[in-house]
C-alpha cells in the first residue's frame, strides 16, 4: 500500500534539525512553511543534492536512499527535476539548449523544440537567459525540468520574483502540464495563493518539522474559525464575509470586522489569510497610524514561545486566537508575558483574500509576502 | 638571437598544456573542495609569487640535486630544467585565475546539471568548465607571459648555455654584457610584443563574461 513517492528525512544542520515525512500519490503537493523552516533544504535532500543523516525514499517503486543502510544515489540516477528559486538556466546555452539539456540521443533538440512550444515559446529558441522576460525564464525552467520525463518534479518557490497576475497565469500552466505529463509535483511556497490555487495535499512545515498534512479542500471547512489550519499552519487564515459599510469595505466574522482595501471588489462569504508578521503590535502611548485605526483589536496574550531569533505570540481577540510573529527584541519595552493586554492591528493591505467557492482565485489587491 | 627564440617557443610549447592541467586541475580544487588543509595548500601554491626568483632557484637546485631519483635524471642545466623553472612562477598566476573563475560559477548551475542527469566529469565539462573558459584563457595568456619571461630561476638551475638553455631573457643579459645593445634591443622588442598582445586577450576575455570566444 505504498504511494508513488514517500520520503523520510532527518538532518542536522549545525542547530537547525530537519524531520519531515511526505507522501504523495502522482498529484500535486504543497509544502508549506514560512522562511527557514526547512523547505528548500528538504528538496535538496529529495534531489540528492545533500544526504541526510537518516532517511529513506522511495519513488515509483524504487528506492533512491536509505541511510543508514548504504543506499545513496546520486541526483543523476534519482530521475527528480528541479526548478529552483533563481531558476539557474545555464546562461551561456540559448532556450533550446537550455531545455535539451538533460536530454540525449539524436532527437534530443526536436524534443526541447516541442517542449518550448509547449511552454508557448515557440520561436525563442535562440534566445539567451539574458534576453527573455521574467515570465518566459520561468517558462524555460519549467520545460528544461520536465523535459527528461522526471518521476517527481520539485519546485522551489519558482514564481517567486513575479508579479502576482504572471504567477497565477504560470500556476495555471503548471497545473495544466501536470495533468497532461502525471507528473507528480511538490511545490514548495510560503504564500498562501499559492497553496490554494496549487491545491492538492498539504504539508505543513515549521521549524524544520512537520505539523500535518491536509487535503486543500479542508481548508475550506468553515465549520470551525480554529479549524484543521490553526491546529497545524502558520498564520491567520479566517473565515468570513465580505459586505459594504460606513463607506468601507469589510471583512466581517461572528465577533470582529477588518477594513479591507478599498480595491476589493467582491462580496459575500471569503476567507483570509494575514501572515503572523504582518500582525502589529501597538503601543500604549505612540500615536497609531491612521491606516491602522480601523482594524485595531485589544486582546490578551495567551502563549508567548522564542524559537531562534523569532517570538510567537498567540493573542486572543475578537474571538479568534491569533498568530503574531516578531524579532525577538522587538517590543522589549512592552511587557507581553502570558495573560498581558496587548492592542493588536491589521494593515488593511496585508489582508489577502481567497475565493473558496471557486476553489481559490486570488485578487488583485493581495499583497502578502511576508519578510 | 634566434637559438635563443626557438627554445623559448619550446619552453612555452612544454608548459603551455601543464600549465592549463595543473592550475586547473588544483585551481578547481581550491574553488570547489572544502577539506583539511585547504588554506594552507592555497597560500603553499601563492608561494613562487612572493619569493624572490634566487630563493626559489636555489631551493630547486637543491631538491633535484639530492633526492636520489631526480639526482640521476640529470636534469640540471638542461632543456628540462629551463621549461620547469618557468613553470615555477608562472603556475600561481594560472591556479589563481582558474580559481577564481570557478568560483565564480553559480553552485546552483552544477546543482543543475545534476539533477538533469549530469555526473560530476559532465557537469564540470558542460557548466564549470564552459562558464569560466574566460577566465582560463585570461590566466593563460597572462601565465605564459610570465613562462617567456623568466630568467632568475632558469640562470639558477638550467644556466645560461647558448643553444641548450639560452632563452630570450637569458639572451638579452648576454648581449648587455657583450655591449651588444642591438641585439638586446630586438629581442627586448620581440618580449614586449609578446606582453602586450597577452594583455589584449586578458582585456578581450574580461569584457564578456558568458559569451562565446570568438
Amino acid at each position: 500500500m505504498s504511494a508513488w513517492f514517500e520520503a523520510s528525512l532527518d538532518h542536522q544542520v549545525g542547530e537547525f534539525r530537519l524531520q519531515i515525512d511526505l507522501f504523495l500519490e502522482r498529484e500535486i503537493g504543497v509544502l508549506f512553511g514560512p522562511s527557514g523552516s526547512g523547505k528548500s533544504l528538504t528538496l535538496r535532500l529529495l534531489a540528492g543534492l545533500d544526504t541526510p543523516k537518516r532517511g529513506q525514499v522511495h519513488l515509483g517503486g524504487r528506492q533512491l536512499l536509505e541511510v543508514p543502510g548504504g543506499i545513496i544515489q546520486p541526483p543523476r540516477q534519482r530521475r527528480i527535476g528541479l526548478v529552483f528559486q533563481q531558476l539557474a538556466l545555464f546562461p551561456h546555452l540559448n532556450a533550446l539548449e537550455n531545455v535539451a539539456y538533460g536530454l540525449s540521443g539524436s532527437r534530443r533538440y526536436d524534443i526541447a523544440r516541442e517542449w518550448l512550444a509547449r511552454v508557448d515559446l515557440k520561436g525563442m529558441d535562440q534566445r539567451y537567459p539574458a534576453q527573455l522576460s521574467g515570465g518566459q525564464k520561468q517558462r524555460v525552467a519549467l520545460a528544461r525540468a520536465l523535459a527528461p520525463e522526471p518521476d517527481l518534479l520539485l519546485l522551489d518557490e519558482p514564481f517567486n520574483t513575479l508579479d502576482s497576475p504572471l504567477r497565477r497565469s504560470l500556476r495555471r500552466e503548471l497545473k495544466r502540464l501536470h495533468r497532461e505529463t502525471g507528473v507528480p509535483l511538490l511545490y514548495v511556497t510560503h504564500y498562501i495563493e499559492d497553496v490554494c490555487s496549487m491545491g492538492g495535499r498539504i504539508f505543513f512545515l515549521k521549524d524544520g518539522q512537520l505539523t500535518g498534512n491536509i487535503n486543500v479542500d479542508q481548508l475550506w471547512n468553515t465549520s470551525s474559525q480554529v479549524g484543521a489550519w490553526h491546529a497545524l499552519g502558520w498564520g491567520n487564515l479566517l473565515h468570513g464575509e465580505v459586505c459594504r459599510r460606513e463607506g468601507g469595505t469589510w471583512f466581517v466574522w461572528g465577533e470582529g470586522a477588518l477594513e479591507l482595501p478599498a480595491s476589493v471588489q467582491i462580496m459575500g462569504p471569503v476567507s483570509v489569510f494575514i501572515p503572523p508578521n504582518h500582525v502589529k503590535i501597538l503601543y500604549q502611548d505612540i500615536p497609531v497610524d491612521p491606516q491602522l485605526v480601523p482594524n485595531v483589536m485589544h486582546g490578551r496574550v495567551v502563549e508567548r514561545v522564542s524559537i531562534g531569533s523569532t517570538t510567537s505570540l498567540y493573542v486572543a481577540a475578537a474571538g479568534l486566537q491569533w498568530q503574531l510573529e516578531f524579532p525577538i527584541k522587538s517590543y522589549d519595552r512592552l511587557d507581553l508575558k502570558e495573560g498581558a493586554d496587548v492592542r493588536i492591528a491589521v494593515r488593511p493591505g496585508s489582508i489577502s483574500l481567497l475565493e473558496h467557492d471557486r476553489g481559490g482565485s486570488e485578487y488583485e489587491n493581495t499583497n502578502t509576502a511576508p519578510g | 638571437m634566434k637559438q635563443a627564440l626557438i627554445i623559448s617557443l619550446k619552453v612555452l610549447a612544454v608548459d603551455m598544456p601543464l600549465l592549463f592541467l595543473l592550475g586547473t586541475a588544483i585551481g578547481w580544487i581550491l574553488a570547489k573542495k572544502r577539506f583539511k588543509g585547504r588554506e594552507i595548500l592555497s597560500l603553499l601554491v601563492l608561494l613562487p609569487v612572493a619569493l624572490p626568483p634566487s630563493v626559489l632557484g636555489l631551493y630547486l637546485l637543491m631538491f633535484i640535486g639530492h633526492v636520489p631519483f631526480l639526482k640521476h635524471l640529470g636534469l640540471l642545466f638542461s632543456f628540462p630544467a629551463a621549461a620547469l623553472a618557468a613553470l615555477v612562477p608562472a603556475l600561481p598566476i594560472m591556479i589563481q585565475a582558474a580559481r577564481s573563475g570557478f568560483a565564480s560559477v553559480p553552485e546552483e548551475l552544477e546543482d543543475a546539471a545534476r539533477t538533469l542527469g549530469d555526473g560530476e566529469w559532465r557537469v564540470f565539462r558542460r557548466v564549470t568548465l564552459l562558464l569560466s573558459r574566460r577566465s582560463l584563457v585570461a590566466g593563460l595568456a597572462l601565465a605564459s607571459a610570465r613562462t617567456l619571461g623568466d630568467f632568475g630561476i632558469t640562470l639558477m638551475i638550467a644556466g645560461n648555455i647558448p643553444g641548450r638553455t639560452q632563452t630570450l631573457p637569458l639572451y638579452i643579459f648576454s648581449q648587455m654584457e657583450a655591449l651588444e645593445f642591438a641585439k638586446a634591443n630586438l629581442a627586448a622588442a620581440l618580449l614586449v610584443v609578446v606582453g602586450i598582445v597577452s594583455l589584449a586577450l586578458v582585456k578581450r576575455m574580461e569584457e564578456g563574461r558568458y559569451e562565446r570566444l570568438v
